[in-house]
């Protein structure tokens, strides 16, 4: 774990030397607002990744990457929304953000679903509640 | 360098997770990785699009966002009653 975290701290002044090559094209113009939300986007999918890495269980590494990777996906479509400067890049950019705003808490709600009715177990029985089960709803397959 | 910056939190987030695909004790958090990679990498897709300025990548970030929800909804629905279709 370690070495692979002095491996990628290394790598990071090639990516700038490499930066500073590429000639800049015409279609992208970065402002203060796109970088911000592309930042705040990242910020939210890097929390969401050392989510899935540390959480102990199925439903909270569910709940970590379902609801950040939303939030932080929204953030960084927005922020190329800003960005791009053509009509078209910039409509097309809106729409994988629509698509991804309706469908990515109905596949973290799918596989939640699925979970439960396969019988996973939260890691602190003793402490949680049951509530569909406490409904009395029988699992429809 | 911003967009460095977006890229390098982006690949530290899916390592990450390939580590959960790897040792995940259940096939729910293997599932769940899956589509967090499969977002993750249409979210890439869009930064490296912004970092190149090669606006046709755009369509492959959308194909990345259906073929995830798709693939994840068809394993969660075959996982949950061993078919995909009724």
């Amino acid at each position: 774990m370690k070495q692979s975290l002095t491996l990628v701290f290394l790598l990071i002044p090639l990516a700038f030397a490499a930066e500073a090559e590429t000639a800049q094209e015409l279609t992208v113009q970065s402002n203060l607002i796109a970088e911000l939300l592309i930042l705040g986007g990242c910020f939210f999918i890097l929390a969401a990744g050392i989510g899935m890495f540390r959480f102990p269980d199925f439903y909270t590494r569910l709940h970590a990457s379902s609801k950040l990777v939303t939030l932080g996906g929204i953030g960084v479509f927005g922020g190329a929304a800003f960005a791009f400067l053509s009509l078209a890049a910039t409509q097309r950019v809106l729409l994988t953000a629509v698509f991804f705003l309706l469908t990515a808490p109905l596949s973290g709600y799918m596989i939640a679903r699925a979970g439960y009715l396969q019988g996973l177990k939260p890691y602190r029985e003793d402490n949680s509640v049951d509530e569909w089960q406490a409904c009395g709803a029988e699992s429809e397959s | 360098m911003v967009l460095t910056i977006a890229l390098y939190c982006l690949v530290f987030a899916m390592v990450l997770t390939l580590y959960r695909v790897a040792k995940g004790p259940t096939w729910g958090d293997r599932i769940t990785a899956l589509d967090f990679l499969t977002s993750n990498l249409a979210v890439l897709v869009v930064v490296v699009a912004l970092k190149t300025g090669f606006t046709d990548l755009l369509d492959i970030a959308l194909l990345f966002s259906i073929l995830g929800f798709l693939s994840t909804v068809a394993l969660a629905r075959y996982l949950m009653n061993r078919r995909v279709i009724k």
